[in-house]
């Protein structure tokens, strides 16, 4: 396993939108703020592009100028602009050859998922789960979800400590940290980027998703198998939920608790991870420990 | 030797034959066996038991040829019992009126489950509730088809509690579509059985005379499947149809549910066979998204023919114009395979949803001006 470089000053750090469209003012914050930390920048194509669908360009574009930019020896991480959707139709075309020699950090979150699964799956290189450009804007640069990944970058570890929640299960557990969006998740399944959870500490988040179809997605995970062997649970925000006409009569939390209320390992509710404003910092495929009580969590890179 | 009574016919037929060591070639047993196979089962069970052939036959020899076997519930009879209950999402009594009124005009009884009336928000009742209801339809010797009342969400919730032991010898029809494309899928992958994917009781129209053509045709497909009638379908004109011919078993539904059993033992291998598709409500990229989970999982690269249904396509938000059509999408993720390809066949969330035989091997002809699909209903070997 090779564990990508800390960054220095001065190092190139590139951007780029592998999935759905991003118009260039979005990112200007995030670029400014890279510079701050004193890195150079290299914007992709892809950034503002002259798509006129959904996708930030055609998937032979998004996926030569991801190419290019793991190839390229002096990039010693790659931004993603955005998430969307994306990653997977063109996750299979990409060449990981020189990735794996020299591997860099990847920076992203919910669409991104692919990449990070794939990554520790195939070559167990950790990635960076985290914010993209848009949560640059405004006051959000200030918040520690920006602020830590440069942090993470320079190689510090990262240690997290927040307050529980009622449904907390506590307990210890020390594993290696994978997950990432559960719609994602579950749509890898089957496929080469399906990670083993066995022995891991599973961290998961979604947005916008109706109440039966989380439950319905997290039924698979546990179907699957993925859900048995876990050295521990973090549930991360599960913004945006909706319900039917007919209300599916569970809350998230209640949906989230019965299908981990047998699984006897620790398991912790509203982790700061997800698509709201608050969004830690994590590296995918790192060794992490997971310490739950109801009055607080501690999640610390070990 | 009482288990083995409970043996499909072809499995008892072989390993009776194999095991006395008859001097009896391969086709010979085939041309026996599908003779055989179209006598009721207790009758020629107790030809064999007279010659009392079966005293020779071994445990282990039945456990081998089991795996490749294929069931086809035997098909229904006037006075036969078909149950209709909830797997999924709650209905009322009152809503499954017309169903029962058409099954019983058909010459059926019907057994009416509990879960008929029950509510847990949207569930026909709890887990536990609608777990029991399918169970004691399974269980039940009388019972020689469950008719799903509705789909919603709900079958994935139960699925591994329900204990298949006796249906797994004794197969039945399991009648639905749409959430019940679980329990066709795992009785398919996990039973070799053959099921119906068909409308339900919350679409047989309340005024049967008012209904239109093709939602009555629709019904009436399910009666022409469950009494082994010859079934064969032609869809409307479509350019984007690859052509070609070929035949393979039967199996999918709905594109969602077939994503969301990936990983599951309730995934069908669909090595050989023809593939049907068919989703409502869906945004474009959501089903270019489940498509990749099926590509890349590799189950449409070892197909015989895909067929789409219907779709009902969810417009994309302003601004997130997903830029490909349906049919785009399914000739991208399919474009390394030959395999023929038909669009618009009638099965989906629409009133042109004809009843399907999953799990027997069907003949799939598409041109550009149309796709025929025959199901045969044969045994056959494997």
């Amino acid at each position: 396993m090779k564990i990508p470089q800390p960054l220095k000053k001065k190092d190139l750090v590139a951007l780029t939108c592998p999935a759905g469209y991003m118009p260039a003012e979005n990112a200007a914050s995030c670029i400014q703020t890279i510079q701050d930390w004193g890195y150079h920048v290299l914007v992709g194509k892809t950034l503002g592009s002259k798509s006129k669908n959904y996708f930030s360009g055609t998937d032979e574009q998004r996926r030569d100028e991801l190419q290019a930019m793991l190839d390229d020896e002096n990039i010693k991480a790659i931004f993603f602009g955005r998430g969307g959707y994306g990653v997977s139709r063109i996750i299979d075309d990409l060449d990981f050859t020189l990735f794996r020699k020299y591997p860099k950090w990847l920076v992203g979150f919910s669409d991104i998922t692919v990449l990070h699964s794939h990554l520790y799956k195939k070559f167990k290189i950790p990635s960076i789960h985290a914010q993209m450009a848009a949560a640059y804007n405004g006051s959000g640069v200030k918040t520690e979800s920006i602020t830590y990944i440069n942090k993470i970058l320079t190689g510090k570890k990262n240690k997290y400590v927040v307050k529980g929640h009622r449904f907390n299960n506590a307990g210890k557990a020390e594993g290696t940290l994978v997950g990432g969006n559960l719609t994602l998740l579950t749509n890898m399944i089957g496929t080469a980027s399906d990670v083993n959870t066995k022995g891991c500490i599973l961290f998961l988040e979604d947005i916008g998703e109706l109440l039966y179809s989380t439950d319905r997605l997290l039924q698979q995970l546990k179907r699957s198998g993925k859900l048995k062997d876990l050295a521990g649970l973090v549930f991360g925000g599960f913004t945006d939920g909706k319900d039917t006409d007919r209300k599916f009569g569970r809350s998230i939390d209640q949906i989230l608790k019965d299908i981990s209320a047998d699984l006897n390992i620790p398991v912790c509710f509203h982790f700061p991870i997800s698509h709201g404003r608050e969004n830690l910092p994590v590296k995918v495929g790192a060794k992490y420990s997971l310490t739950v009580t109801e009055k607080k969590v501690t999640l610390q890179e070990v | 030797m009482e288990g083995l009574f409970t043996f499909n016919d072809q499995l008892v037929l072989i390993t009776v034959l194999k095991s006395c060591l008859l001097p009896i070639n391969f086709s010979t047993i085939e041309k026996t066996a599908i003779f055989i196979s179209t006598m009721r089962r207790k009758q020629f069970l107790s030809s064999f038991t007279k010659a009392g052939v079966l005293l020779s036959i071994t445990p282990s020899s039945i456990v081998t040829e089991y795996k490749n076997i294929w069931h086809i519930p035997e098909f229904l009879q006037k006075g036969d019992t078909i149950g209709i209950t909830s797997p999924a999402g709650t209905i009322t009594l009152s809503e499954i009126q017309p169903a029962i009124k058409k099954l019983e005009e058909w010459g059926y009884k019907v057994l009416v489950g509990k879960t008929i009336g029950e509510k847990d928000n949207t569930f026909g009742g709890t887990d536990l509730q609608r777990t029991a209801d399918m169970q004691a339809m399974l269980d039940d010797k009388n019972v020689k088809a469950i008719l799903c009342a509705r789909g919603g969400y709900g079958a994935v919730r139960i699925i591994d509690n329900l204990d298949f032991k006796r249906f797994g010898k004794n197969p039945k029809w399991i009648i639905g579509f749409s959430d019940v494309t679980v329990l066709l899928n795992h009785i398919f992958e996990q039973h070799h059985c053959a099921s119906i994917h068909s409308k339900m009781c919350n679409s047989f129209p309340a005024v049967w005379e008012d209904a239109d053509a093709i939602q009555k045709k629709s019904i009436e497909s399910i009666n022409e499947c469950l009494t082994g009638k010859a079934i064969s379908y032609t869809t409307t004109p479509n350019s984007n149809n690859k052509i070609g011919k070929s035949a393979g078993r039967l199996i999918g539904g709905n594109l969602r549910t077939l994503e969301n059993l990936a990983g599951t033992k309730s995934s069908p291998s669909t090595k050989d066979c023809i593939l049907f598709i068919e989703d409502t409500g869906e945004y474009l990229y959501s089903i270019d998204r489940m498509l990749r989970n099926l590509l890349r999982s590799g189950k449409l690269k070892d197909l015989k023919g895909l067929i789409v249904g219907g779709f009902k396509i969810k417009k994309d938000d302003e601004g997130e114009q997903f830029g490909q059509t349906l049919e785009e999408i399914i000739l991208k993720v399919t474009k390394d395979f030959s395999y023929p390809i038909c669009f618009d066949f009638p099965v989906g969330h629409q009133k042109n949803n004809m009843a399907l035989m999953c799990g027997v091997i069907s003949s799939l002809v598409v041109t550009i001006q149309e796709a025929t699909l025959t199901l045969n209903t044969v045994t056959e070997f494997d």
